[in-house]
């Protein structure tokens, strides 16, 4: 079923609706701009640790003398800071600002997010910084140090509460599907988090119970936090900037629901062969095999909503950077299912395959979508434009580029990794030099992801401080916004 | 119903189920499994917690982020697979001499945290303290990898390591290692050529002595030929400079820190394989 189509507006209810985003807008400034700026500067941050720890793995003779650096500790600084940085914080922000949009009400308790996002952002500090010393916990995604989870609580904790009050506040009844996986996922990972911390630092379960709560959680940080705001974001700007309604309603419900359920079930394949029970392998096996359904179903309906519109990504930033992230996901999820499998597995785990893989999902599907956020978002809230289209086409091209030779190259390199490892004549130091023109291919992609950070970095704070363009000069398009299709057609006939 | 109460419960319930399913469930099964008593009474419960200075190297192994290119899992014997001669085989863990039987859930018991990883770019650590219980093989391959293997890519740790002037004896912690790992701890030492020229008029005769005594094959007594044979030309040089980097320097001595003892006692601590558990046969 399509979507209700949307009616003309006369020029006065133009007006109206605008004056109202514009309050709304207004009301979010501050704490949303903060989240935002924030998370740009964890993911500066953390795209020096991951150059660092990138280039240690092909020259260990780099900075080899400073303890704070060493690969291990660059390594976990970097997953946090990218991943409990940059990505928590974006996902807040993205979370506050889309629900007062489709809540059609002004921020509730402006000031509590604020607070909110600073306790997180001294989580951060500490974090990092204690990785960085020495007080790193060695357990994927949850390595920071004791003295930082309760920050990141209370952050979190605070902000879902104002996501969840501006949603009670809503003045427009309907709830569109993106209000949907913003409100679930406030409402999972405090609880996610709350759980990990509990079983496996304040009150440690015994054994192998430890990494199938590590790995509960680390998959569900990705599924339940990270992905359903990064879809529900897909599905507010596509068709926003577009302008035409989604495609299938009840498409986005189904992936909805099904996402809820599978996604959760499907973290223990990280632990496939491993000494943990084999039922629970294989629940996640099948838990990751139903992902297809809510997979297929964003994908149906992010194209649907999309065809005959394409030649809006030629002059859209947001749109570019969204639709690129939105096909991502598709291809990151299929790949992930597969990847489950046992025999798939057997080859992929240890392997930088897998490393390959987290980076298509958290950056080519998530922080894709992240940035196309803040290309739309950001104006909205400063009323200034960006400075420059060139710095953004720069952006978009070296982030583009650089994630897909990341993910080509520790692919390839992981997949005979993999092969070689299972192979017991193959001696380790064989498997090591195989493996080093890849790990030089990743430090390039690295370059570049980071030459995009900096150029989005200077678009942010150059918006951000007053530098830019006001919005009267109309919006920072890659060309001239196009004419309403049919062009081609004109020229065929 | 409202829309928020329908989301609010939905969620909950489908997350609730896999709280249930995942995590639940193990736990009921497997929290406080009991350490393995032989059922003679011969032996010593297995596991057992890590005592002393083995436990504060666990605290080095976590910071240092060991887990992340070295996991502790040996995975079964009928796991992944391989070919050889065209037959198709599994269970490389095994075969590459990484520990004799898969590893349970009660071989980690005592670990807090369970690091069993998620990469090896090394490889597996589940049973190092058998295979290689080597004071002076770990000390060195920590001061710098490429010690022991060329190839190798992990970091050195010279943070963990001291180095101090030798008063009076050598200290028997002492490394025995080569100057040129121990110039510059962490780095490979290699004098430029004017260096070494430098070097070489400052005490050739100390360093064309231990040559004649260690690898030249000449009598002692023609050191001062040996030495203007060999400097006379490059290669000869060379080769000089290659055996004194590979001796000791005189004055000093890389003796570990308390961190990179406890480092080497947590090492040789595991040992995942001690005893063969009766649910790890196959």
């Amino acid at each position: 079923m399509v979507a209700v189509a949307s009616k003309e507006l006369t020029p006065a209810e133009r007006q109206r609706f605008a004056r109202e985003r514009a309050a709304i807008d207004a009301s979010c400034r501050g704490p949303v701009l903060f989240l935002m700026c924030s998370a740009v500067f964890w993911l500066v941050v953390g795209s020096f640790l991951a150059f660092v720890a990138s280039v240690k793995l092909h020259s260990p003779y780099f900075l080899a003398d400073v303890s704070e650096l060493t690969f291990g500790r660059a390594r976990m600084a970097h997953l946090q800071a990218v991943g409990i940085g940059w990505a928590s914080l974006a996902v807040m922000a993205a979370a506050t600002w889309q629900m007062c949009r489709l809540s059609r009400v002004g921020l509730v308790y402006p000031k509590l997010v604020v607070v909110g996002g600073a306790a997180w952002n001294v989580g951060m500090v500490l974090a990092v910084g204690g990785v960085l010393l020495g007080d790193g916990q060695s357990v994927e995604w949850l390595d920071a140090p004791p003295y930082a989870p309760p920050f990141f609580i209370a952050g979190v904790g605070i902000v879902s509460a104002s996501v969840v009050a501006t949603f009670r506040r809503r003045v427009e009844r309907h709830v569109y599907v993106t209000q949907w996986y913003i409100l679930a996922a406030v409402f999972w990972f405090p609880w996610l988090y709350t759980v990990a911390q509990l079983m496996i630092f304040w009150m440690p379960a015994t054994g192998v119970i430890q990494p199938i709560v590590n790995w509960w959680f680390g998959h569900n940080y990705l599924g339940l936090w990270m992905t359903p705001v990064a879809v529900g974001t897909a599905y507010y700007l596509i068709p926003k900037i577009i302008g035409r309604p989604v495609y299938s309603y009840y498409l986005s419900i189904i992936g909805f629901w099904s996402l809820a359920l599978f996604y959760s079930w499907a973290g223990m394949h990280h632990l496939i062969g491993g000494p943990i029970p084999a039922w629970l392998a294989s629940a996640s096996v099948v838990g990751s095999m139903m992902m297809f359904i809510p997979v297929i179903a964003a994908a149906i309906n992010h194209h649907m909503t999309m065809a005959g519109h394409f030649h809006h990504l030629r002059y859209s930033p947001a749109l570019r950077f969204t639709v690129f992230g939105a096909v991502t996901y598709t291809a990151v999820s299929a790949q992930g299912s597969i990847e489950a499998l046992r025999n798939f597995s057997q080859v992929a785990h240890f392997t930088h395959y897998t490393v390959a893989h987290a980076h298509l999902g958290a950056y080519g599907f998530f922080t894709m979508i992240m940035f196309g956020l803040c290309y739309y978002m950001v104006p909205r809230l400063t009323g200034r434009e960006w400075a420059s289209s060139t710095l953004i086409r720069v952006h978009f091209w070296c982030a583009a580029v650089g994630i897909t030779i990341y993910f080509t190259g520790l692919s390839i390199g992981g997949w005979w990794q993999g092969r070689m490892l299972n192979d017991p004549n193959v001696p380790m130091g064989n498997i090591v030099n195989y493996l080093l023109p890849f790990l030089m291919s990743r430090s390039v992609a690295g370059v570049l992801l980071t030459a995009g950070h900096l150029c989005f970095a200077t678009l942010v704070v150059m918006n951000v401080t007053g530098w830019g363009q006001g919005r009267t000069g109309g919006p920072t398009y890659f060309t001239d916004k196009a004419p309403p299709a049919r062009r081609q057609t004109a020229v065929a006939s | 119903m409202d829309r928020g109460m329908v989301i609010f419960v939905g969620a909950l319930l489908t997350f609730s189920s896999s709280w249930l399913g995942l995590i639940l469930l193990p736990y009921f099964k497997l929290q406080n499994e009991p350490a393995y008593v032989d059922p003679q009474g011969q032996a010593d419960p297995y596991p057992r917690p890590l005592q002393g200075r083995a436990a504060a190297g666990r605290v080095v192994y976590q910071r240092e982020g060991c887990m992340y290119c070295h996991s502790q899992q040996v995975r079964s014997e009928h796991f992944g697979n391989y070919w050889e001669d065209g037959v198709e085989k599994t269970g490389a863990d095994i075969k590459r001499g990484w520990g004799n039987r898969r590893t349970v859930s009660r071989d980690y018991i005592f670990d807090r945290p369970t690091m069993l990883g998620t990469m090896r770019t090394g490889p597996d650590l589940s049973t190092i303290g058998k295979r290689n219980p080597s004071y002076q093989w770990h000390h060195t391959h920590l001061l710098n990898p490429r010690t022991q293997n060329g190839w190798s890519i992990m970091p050195s740790f010279p943070w963990l390591y001291t180095k101090e002037k030798v008063a009076g004896d050598r200290s028997d912690k002492a490394l025995d290692v080569g100057r040129e790992w121990t110039v510059d701890p962490g780095y490979r030492w290699r004098p430029s050529d004017s260096e070494w020229q430098a070097i070489l008029v400052a005490k050739r005769e100390a360093i064309v002595s231990a040559y004649v005594a260690g690898a030249g094959g000449a009598r002692p007594a023609d050191v001062k030929a040996v030495g203007d044979a060999l400097v006379a030309d490059r290669d000869g040089r060379k080769r000089l400079l290659d055996y004194w980097l590979t001796t000791r320097e005189e004055d000093y001595q890389v003796v570990p820190t308390g961190d990179g003892d406890a480092l080497f006692e947590y090492l040789v601590a595991l040992n995942k394989n001690e005893v063969d558990l009766p649910e790890a046969k196959e």
